[in-house]
């Protein structure tokens, strides 16, 4: 019994820092949704990109000073956040501009194709072979009582953690944060106050493919390999995003991780002792996704809609 | 100070506004009054610049404002308080007079205008840090007005103000509109409440399906027949208090 109680306190924790992955590229997702209403299917590419590009920085700095350590990751992770500033910079103009206005059908349809054009690019620049991603930790680990744990887990949750606090500084605290969820709560109005709108969305997108980028590069070590299939994963953050309450940003964070939870855990430890979970695990979040959808629409943090008029 | 000259504005093909001149000299409170879908909202917007005219001019202090960004023309010193309000209910009523201040770089100035319009209605600083939301309808007009006056416009353009309150309220944001205006406020005024409208406004325009029908003063538009046919249905009678929903 104690045997598995602490297998699933293990897999718990590997479980957190996959919902945390979740829970960043839910975030991306649910930063546009929010603001500009278009429903961006290729989030889980923009991680993916990022998860190249970091790689490719690690490779050429590691060649330029002769050997991986702490200081060619940090550069490669710098260098892949300008990246991440230019890629959504180039996104909203490509994407979110021609298309603020259109019906959803085109939006989406565009976001579709914008995810095959990324995974396609990326597939012929990179060339066909899967890469062996490089973690900054290697393969150790901690003991807390009982309980192993991977340094890798444990930095993934904390950078995610970080973040997090730092997105939700900024969406408290500052006059740009404000206005943001201004904009995006009556667009109009935000523009009757003289908020540069345009400059909003931009800097929205900006954000998502801030932590698209970052979520990819947290999750590329975790992977045995890396190659274009890994935007998958992205889908779902759909999962996490209406598990949370769709378009609520704390919403998209906690289903993220409840979903990395129910993962890991049906995958490891119950499966050993209850045969069937592991014939179900590839399904099982799809399953949560629609008994969510059937029975609490709004989510676990869904606001409950007031307007008074 | 305003003045526009045959403006034309359509939505897609549909023509809303059939050249429409009108003016506003400083200091004055000139009312726009219509019914529903007579395209007084759309004057309001295209001055802000929210919809562009196809034809005709705007000037504002003999600088022409058609075809600017909203963003520009709200710099030059037009704030509008759009119809039903339009706070942002999610954000604290503070944080909502913050981005009525959005454009404000220096900090004094901003504490400085806080202070203003919290004086104005002292409501809205004890209730500050409550969701604008929450807040019943007669606080929000004044949340509403009060997140214009943050960047203390030189005009004031206000949609139907009076739009969903109760009788009693109405008459408190006349007042307040009053007083406004008292204050050295500039403002354009658009409403469906005719009698409120026209006492505390200095010149009148009545709007037609987009086109203006009648303009004078306050003695000269109620004299006139054709008000009251305009608005009390052909001729029919309804009582006031009807026209005090707003509907």
């Amino acid at each position: 019994m104690t045997e598995l109680i602490t297998g699933l306190l293990q897999e718990s924790i590997s479980g957190i820092a996959l919902g945390c992955i979740y829970a960043l590229i839910a975030l991306g997702f649910t930063l546009i949704y929010k603001a500009t209403e278009v429903v961006n299917f290729a989030q889980g590419e923009i991680m993916m990109v990022g998860a190249y590009i970091n790689f490719f920085f690690v490779t050429q700095f590691a060649g330029m000073t002769g050997g991986l350590n702490g200081w060619v990751f940090l550069a490669a992770l710098f260098c892949s956040i300008i990246f991440a500033v230019l890629f959504g910079i180039i996104l909203d103009y490509i994407i979110n501009r021609p298309l603020k206005d259109e019906p959803v059908f085109s939006i989406i349809m565009a976001t579709i194709s914008l995810a095959i054009i990324l995974r396609s690019l990326t597939a012929m620049i990179a060339g066909p072979i899967s890469l062996i991603p490089v973690s900054p930790f290697g393969d150790s680990t901690i003991k807390m009582g009982g309980i192993v744990i991977s340094i890798l887990d444990l930095a993934i949750i904390i950078s995610a953690i970080i973040l997090m606090a730092l997105f939700f500084f900024f969406f408290n605290k500052t006059r740009w944060g404000i206005a943001m969820k201004a904009t995006s709560e009556d667009s109009e109005a935000a523009q009757l106050m003289g908020i540069p709108v345009k400059q909003v969305y931009r800097m929205v997108w900006v954000f998502a493919a801030i932590v698209g980028v970052i979520s990819g590069v947290l999750l590329a070590p975790r992977m045995a390999l890396l190659d274009t299939t890994m935007s998958y994963l992205g889908l779902k953050a759909f999962p996490a995003a209406i598990l949370g309450g769709f378009g609520s940003i704390p919403g998209a964070v906690v289903g993220g991780i409840i979903l990395g939870i129910i993962e890991t855990v049906s995958m490891g430890t119950l499966s050993f002792h209850f045969e069937w979970i592991k014939e179900i695990n590839d399904i099982i979040i799809w399953i949560v996704l629609i008994a969510v959808l059937m029975f609490r629409p709004d989510g676990l943090m869904g606001e409950a809609k007031v307007k008074r008029v | 100070m305003l003045k526009l000259v045959g403006v034309e504005t359509f939505y897609g093909k549909i023509k809303a506004l059939h050249g429409v001149s009108l003016s506003v000299e400083e200091g004055q409170l000139v009312c726009i009054l219509g019914a529903n879908g007579a395209g007084k909202t759309t004057i309001l917007k295209t001055i802000c610049g929210i919809t562009e005219p196809e034809y005709g001019t705007i000037h504002f202090n003999d600088e022409r404002i058609d075809h600017k960004d909203p963003e520009d023309i709200i710099k030059m010193g037009i704030s509008l308080v759009p119809e039903n309000r339009r706070i942002f209910p999610e954000l604290s009523v503070y944080e909502n007079l913050m981005m009525g201040g959005f454009l404000i770089k220096e900090k004094e100035l901003f504490e400085e205008r806080i202070e203003r319009v919290t004086s104005h209605f002292p409501i809205l600083s004890k209730r500050g840090s409550q969701r604008a939301g929450t807040l019943s309808g007669g606080e929000q007009q004044m949340l509403a007005i009060g997140r214009a006056l943050m960047l203390d416009p030189k005009l004031l353009l206000l949609d139907e103000p009076s739009l969903g309150l109760s009788p009693k309220l109405v008459k408190e944001i006349f007042t307040i509109i009053k007083d406004l205006h008292k204050s050295g406020v500039t403002i354009l005024l658009v409403e469906q409440n005719v009698n409120h409208a026209l006492r505390i406004a200095d010149y009148g325009y009545v709007l037609t399906t987009g086109k203006i029908f009648l303009s004078g003063t306050y003695e000269e538009l109620l004299d006139e027949e054709k008000v009251r046919e305009q608005y009390l249905g052909e001729g029919k009678y309804v009582r006031r208090s009807k026209l005090w929903s707003g509907r």
